[in-house]
């Protein structure tokens, strides 16, 4: 076939079409390689040739992997990025993924290359062909038996009627979205029953709540060495800036907005103490439109009520509260720091306060000098309070059903995205704590 | 009669102009990304790169899901472009430029733009899939509520014609064009414009909160087929926007067709650019607002201007 | 050749444009690789395992708002062949016209009082 293989050259060209898992630690870096202009990362396995698992994945996320792996189109690859940490074993199944400590990128591209012109197999298909549903009713189709509803039509029952708040009687289905959902952050598994496009109950879980999050360099993370030492306020600062413009970022991307999330992602990648006016920039620029606001405005609204005493830091923030570990410091005193509050409460209010705090937190940075942060065994992160057992975005989980309940699907995620969940603050945070359970 | 060429130019024609098109789009809308990333990177990436990626889908395998409407999903994509090649083939380029001018041509480009909403319904049912199936639900509603405007704004533009036919349309722009005698018109006319081939902030469909909607199971050439045909029905939309609004053919020193495939340009990238820099509305608002500040705004359009000609 | 008129080859485009994407949607799909597996057929929602099949007796909650669109629609086949009309005939067209748009509209008004355009 000379056609395919003149179109499997050219398809070398091709920005890699890269389904990215971050395992536990391995977050912002595997949302900063949308930079790559090598590689594209898309948001459903299906057209997506090259898997990159960034980390060790828990125990109760590989089956998840696995059926993401399995719904990739062939000719398809996947990538082990250790990201930093050596010598991490491989979810079960994986036997032909190819493990990589250095550039994952380059690896994504010279796989793809390989599977392209055939150097390489495409790789088999993971889990075993069974049906989910072997049962199948009498009718020609695996319909009947119970009736159309009742049965298991073609493998798999069908909805069945559920009251609805509209006094209605129609289909309630239930779904459950997650781990690897490409807005939420890794682990989140959102269960939802939805009537139409409402989504009625919701129950949600924590896959990485018991991961031993082997991460690939823990002191990296300025937050989780002020756990436990004085560290400078310059360096927690600008890691704050950097953590709140990747948030915007992915509220951009879930707005349909790449090329600005990108323009955010670049910010904080070259991020310096001195680049206040870069992200007052891209604040004009996201607000001069008011399309963004006016998308997010009512959305997500999160109570005072709902979230005082948890330490949710910009979510708190953004819903009027004033609280804020740096008003207990006096290294932050000293600085004349004071919080911004927000008494929006939506997901625009979030929005804006970590635009704002953003540019307060390089302005700190700026002035900071040689101050230090004092150690109390807690830190404000860019999430909220952060214990040794515990993070803002676990002790949030307790009141995010009643933030998603009968709302839109479209304002779920736009919900969630705002709260800028990270499920790996408390692994690594335990890890650290106690090191022999990382080990 | 009214005037239109053999069938054998007619294809080729049309299929010229939309091959063009679609790679214009492409090129367009990666520049506009990248303009509003602020990094633009070379010239032959920019050129190179949607080819190469259209490779890449042709290399791949196309796949299926559990017990998908097959036939529902290998139609969606064929309606689509077929819809989007039928409305602009009637757009004319010049006075005698034309591929196929019916004494109803605007109502047939009407009838062509309702039918996208049977394409992009069919595109998320097949595929029996969650996301796909919200995907084609939330096109529905969308598409109710800009069908409406758009045939209204595209309405006031017959008025001065006396003719529904798309040339008789931009002949009657000769003294002013209708973007300055109908100011609300070209605006109307973009917002639902950009709904019809769901780009940008109307962009419900195919959105990243469903991980890609109606297409989220789209791969191969299936994927392909759809991002080619919504890119035609925007190419349709843009060059009727230039005939419709900016004056066709009409302008000073440069022919009436290169007038008209700059004034098509130019309205493309003025929705590509605004698709990166407008964030995607909710669906519930922009129902309401269709309903209650559009419809209202496309009426108040048709009677100003119907009021001034008289 | 026969003779076409405008509206047969405009027509001709759609039925070439639909053929040449069926065309390319089958040679695309022949199959390359084995079969697809049961896991891999399964539609995505994120790694997790579907309950149920997607399709459903779905809510739709606009279905007010598509009942005006019905009323609105029949309004635009009327104006076609007005604005044709439109100022031949002169004020007495506007007016007309202008009465009826009125009736329309105050039912767009009502619907609105009553929250049929609002969901979620």
């Amino acid at each position: 076939m000379g056609l395919t293989a003149l179109l499997a050259r050219v398809a070398t060209g091709a920005p890699v079409p890269v389904f990215a898992v971050a395992g536990p630690g391995t977050r912002s870096l595997i949302r900063d390689l949308r930079l790559r202009p090598e590689i594209r990362l898309v948001d459903t396995p299906r057209p997506a040739s090259v898997l990159l698992v960034g980390g060790l994945v828990p125990a109760e996320m590989e089956m998840a992997v696995a059926r993401v792996h399995d719904a990739m189109a062939h000719p398809r690859a996947t990538v082990l990025w250790s990201a930093g940490a050596a010598g991490l074993g491989r979810p079960e199944g994986f036997d032909d993924a190819i493990p990589v400590d250095g550039d994952p990128v380059a690896a994504c591209v010279a796989a793809y290359r390989d599977i392209l012109v055939g150097r390489r197999g495409s790789e088999p298909p993971i889990l075993p062909d069974v049906d989910p549903a072997p049962w199948r009713g009498v009718g020609p189709y695996g319909q009947g038996g119970s009736g159309m509803t009742g049965g298991v039509p073609y493998g798999r029952p069908m909805a069945e009627l559920g009251p609805d708040p509209d006094g209605l009687r129609l289909d309630v289905l239930p779904v459950a979205v997650g781990p690897l959902f490409p807005r939420f952050p890794a682990g989140l598994v959102v269960d939802a029953r939805l009537a139409g496009d409402l989504v009625l109950e919701v129950e949600v879980a924590n896959l990485l709540a018991n991961a031993t999050a082997a991460a690939p360099s823990p002191e990296a993370d300025p937050f989780l060495r002020a756990l436990g030492e004085r560290v400078a306020i310059a360096d927690l600062e600008l890691a704050r800036a950097r953590a709140h413009l990747r948030s915007v970022a992915e509220a951009l991307l879930a707005a349909g907005l790449e090329a600005l999330a990108l323009r955010a992602l670049r910010i904080a990648a070259n991020l310096r103490a001195g680049d206040g006016a870069l992200v007052r920039r891209l604040a004009t620029i996201i607000s001069a439109t008011q399309v963004l606001r006016w998308s997010l405005r009512g959305v997500g609204a999160v109570p005072p009520e709902a979230v005082a005493g948890l330490g949710a830091g910009p979510v708190a923030r953004a819903s009027g509260l004033r609280e804020d570990l740096r008003l207990e410091d006096p290294a932050y005193r000293d600085l004349g720091f004071a919080p911004l509050v927000d008494a929006g409460g939506d997901a625009a209010a979030r929005l804006r306060l970590r635009l704002g705090e953003a540019v307060q937190s390089l302005d700190l940075a700026a002035r900071a000098g040689a101050r230090a942060a004092t150690a109390t065994g807690r830190v404000e992160t860019p999430r909220g309070r952060l214990e040794a057992e515990s993070s803002a975005s676990e002790r949030l989980f307790t009141v995010l059903p009643s933030l998603l309940r009968e709302h839109e699907w479209g304002d779920v995620v736009a919900t969630i995205v705002s709260l800028d969940l990270d499920l790996e603050e408390g692994p690594l945070a335990r890890g650290r704590a106690r090191p022999e359970a990382a080990a | 009669m009214r005037p239109y060429v053999g069938a054998e130019v007619a294809l080729l024609a049309t299929a010229a102009a939309l091959v063009a098109g679609v790679y214009l789009v492409a090129v367009l809308d990666r520049f506009a990304a990248a303009l509003v990333a602020g990094a633009v990177g070379s010239w032959r990436r920019l050129l190179v790169v949607p080819l190469a990626a259209a490779a890449a889908l042709l290399v791949q395998q196309r796949r299926t899901t559990e017990r998908p409407d097959g036939a529902g999903w290998a139609v969606a994509p064929a309606l689509f472009f077929g819809l989007a090649a039928f409305a602009l083939a009637l757009v004319p380029l010049g006075p005698d430029l034309v591929i196929a001018d019916p004494s109803t041509g605007f109502v047939a480009f009407s009838a062509a733009i309702a039918f996208v909403m049977i394409a992009v319904f069919l595109h998320g049912w097949s595929p029996n899939s969650p996301f796909a199936l919200h995907g084609a639900y939330r096109y529905g509603a969308a598409a109710l509520s800009f069908q409406i405007p758009f045939l209204l704004a595209m309405l006031a533009t017959a008025l001065p014609a006396e003719s529904l036919s798309i040339v008789d349309i931009v002949r009657a722009q000769e003294p002013a064009w209708n973007v300055l005698r109908q100011p609300l018109g070209l605006p109307l006319y973009l917002v639902v414009g950009v709904g019809v081939s769901f780009w940008g902030p109307l962009n419900l469909s195919d959105a990243s909160d469903v991980a890609g909607g109606t297409s989220v199971e789209d791969s191969g050439v299936a994927r392909l087929l759809w991002t080619i045909a919504r890119s035609a029905m925007l190419v349709a939309v843009a060059a009727m926007g230039a005939a419709g609004f900016l004056g066709g053919w009409w302008g000073p020193i440069l022919p009436g067709p290169a007038w008209m495939i700059a004034k098509t340009g130019a309205v493309l990238l003025a929705i590509l650019a605004a698709g990166h820099l407008l964030a995607r509305v909710r669906i519930a608002t922009f129902v309401l607002v269709a309903w209650a500040v559009l419809i209202p705004l496309a009426l108040l359009n048709v009677f100003v201007s119907g009021a001034i000609l008289l | 050749m026969v003779a076409l008129g405008p509206l047969a080859v405009s027509f001709a485009v759609f039925v070439a444009g639909f053929a040449v994407v069926l065309a390319s949607w089958w040679l695309g799909g022949r199959p390359r690789s084995p079969a697809q597996t049961a896991p891999e057929r399964v539609p995505f929602g994120g790694g997790a395992d579907p309950r149920v099949h997607a399709w459903n007796r779905y809510h739709v909650r606009y279905y007010s708002m598509a009942l005006i669109f019905l009323a609105f629609d029949m309004e635009m086949v009327f104006m076609y062949p007005w604005a044709v009309v439109f100022v031949r005939e002169g004020l007495i067209a506007m007016v007309e016209m202008g009465m009826f748009i009125t009736i329309l509209l105050l039912g767009v008004l009502y619907a609105w009082r009553e929250r049929a355009l609002e969901w979620a």
